[in-house]
């Protein structure tokens, strides 16, 4: 017997028992990372869950601003109320606010849809209104910029309703009307209904006439040279502002406030002088 | 890649997002109009009323946001460590998301600042989730190792041959 005989099985022995031992606990660490992974996964899902839940929360919360349907009963009795005494007395003319001879003129670029306007329409506009239009000191021109409005024919229609209605020297009652009741942005309210909610919330306003006005070719002309305008301007969002004296060259009212009338007031206060 | 360099990279990522964050938290709180070359996007976008969540400045929740992440890398290496930096960093991402949507479709005007803080959370949301992922780094030399007992295992001894 040679002295490596007796000893080979027992060497293989041990190697397997080895083998075996290194196999499971191979196969241990397998299983171990597996359960692991799946459990980091199962977290990961949770966490992506989570946040999804989260911003969606956040979004309908910060999108409750307005109404998706045009407003009718006391809301809308009230926004007229509070548009008929801002604009009361101040002569209008297609879409100019104002004494046609006034010093200083403003060109008000906006969407009828942006909520950006509508915070300038409730916070330094009326305070505007009142120190500089119902003076004469002052004329606002209203011309369209399509930002936030995502169809470019629901933009065409509404602002050519505005148009219309100028047509019959209110449209500023229709632009404030129409802010002041603004609703829910991407929700689609724009509807035929909802302008024509608008429109017979405008006191005075011959609807017939105004519904053929909405037809006449001279709006689809001069949304285009609003829109030449604002290319020529450079203009990037709404609302954005010409100021300076009637008759001169207008220039960029940059970045004013749009809830503190103090910006425009230096402005114009400065073109007055 | 490794952990450490992983690790280094996603720190140098949120610390710029830090300096953006707190320059968007200085501006809005000193009131100065921000740094912009489109015009007054920023400005649109910082004076708009999506610039505040629940009375809270945007900009702020973003400068927490980051000292979050940034401290969650810090903090030695672990299983939990990892979590909080996806958690935190999958949450920033998802504010960006939201915050670029507004950008996008409310606000109609778009912050440089905002958007590179949005693409810094992106990356770092994507980085966090590989790195939680892949778990715990191998220890230097276990590869080798591992690979020299698998060359080594056909050759053991098998009962009967």
């Amino acid at each position: 017997m040679s002295p490596t005989s007796g000893t080979d099985p027992d060497l293989t022995r041990k190697g397997r028992r080895e083998q075996a031992r290194s196999e499971r606990k191979a196969l241990e660490a397998a299983a171990a990372a597996q359960a692991a992974r799946r459990r980091r996964m199962i977290q990961l899902g949770s966490v992506l869950g989570a946040v999804v839940v989260i911003v969606v929360v956040i979004l309908v919360a910060t999108s409750g601003g307005g109404s998706t349907a045009p407003s009718t009963g006391p809301t809308a009795k009230k926004e007229a109320a509070t548009v008929s005494a801002l604009l009361k007395g101040i002569p209008q003319s297609g879409n100019v606010l104002g004494n046609p001879n006034a010093p200083v003129t403003l060109q008000y670029f906006g969407d009828l849809e942006c909520p950006i306007c509508k915070e300038f329409t409730l916070g330094a506009l009326p305070h505007v209104i009142e120190k500089y239009v119902r003076t004469g000191k002052l004329k606002i021109e209203y011309l369209s910029m399509e930002t936030a409005t995502r169809e470019p024919e629901t933009f065409r229609t509404q602002q050519i309703a505005a148009y219309a209605a100028g047509k019959q020297n209110l449209g500023w009652y229709f632009i404030e009307t129409f802010y002041h009741e603004q609703g829910q942005e991407d929700s689609g309210y724009v509807t035929e209904s909802y302008l024509q909610n608008i429109a017979q919330q405008v006191p005075g306003l011959n609807l017939p006439n105004w519904s053929a006005a909405r037809n006449d070719p001279a709006f689809a002309e001069e949304l285009k040279r609003d829109e030449q305008a604002v290319t020529q301007q450079g203009f990037t969002g709404t609302p954005s502002f010409l100021l300076g004296k009637t008759g001169g060259t207008l220039s960029k009212l940059e970045n004013p406030s749009l809830e503190e009338p103090s910006d425009f007031e230096s402005a114009i206060n400065k073109l007055l002088a | 890649m490794s952990s450490r360099a992983l690790r280094i990279t996603m720190i140098a990522i949120a610390t710029v997002g830090l300096g953006v964050a707190s320059y968007l938290t200085y501006v809005h709180y000193s009131g100065i109009p921000p740094l912009c070359s489109a015009g007054g996007s920023c400005l649109e976008v910082q004076s708009s009323v999506y610039s505040k969540l629940a009375g809270v400045p945007v900009a702020l929740m973003g400068l927490i946001g980051y000292i979050a992440i940034l401290a969650s890398l810090l903090i030695p290496e672990s299983e939990e460590s990892r979590l909080a930096t996806m958690v935190f960093t999958v949450a920033g991402f998802g504010f960006s998301a939201y915050l670029t949507y507004r950008e996008l479709f409310s606000i109609h005007a778009v912050c440089e600042w905002c958007a590179s803080s949005a693409v810094m959370m992106t990356i770092l949301a994507g980085l966090a989730i590989w790195r939680f992922l892949r778990g715990e780094p191998l220890p230097p030399g276990a590869l080798a190792r591992m690979e020299a007992a698998d060359s080594a295992a056909p050759s053991l001894p098998v009962a009967g041959s």
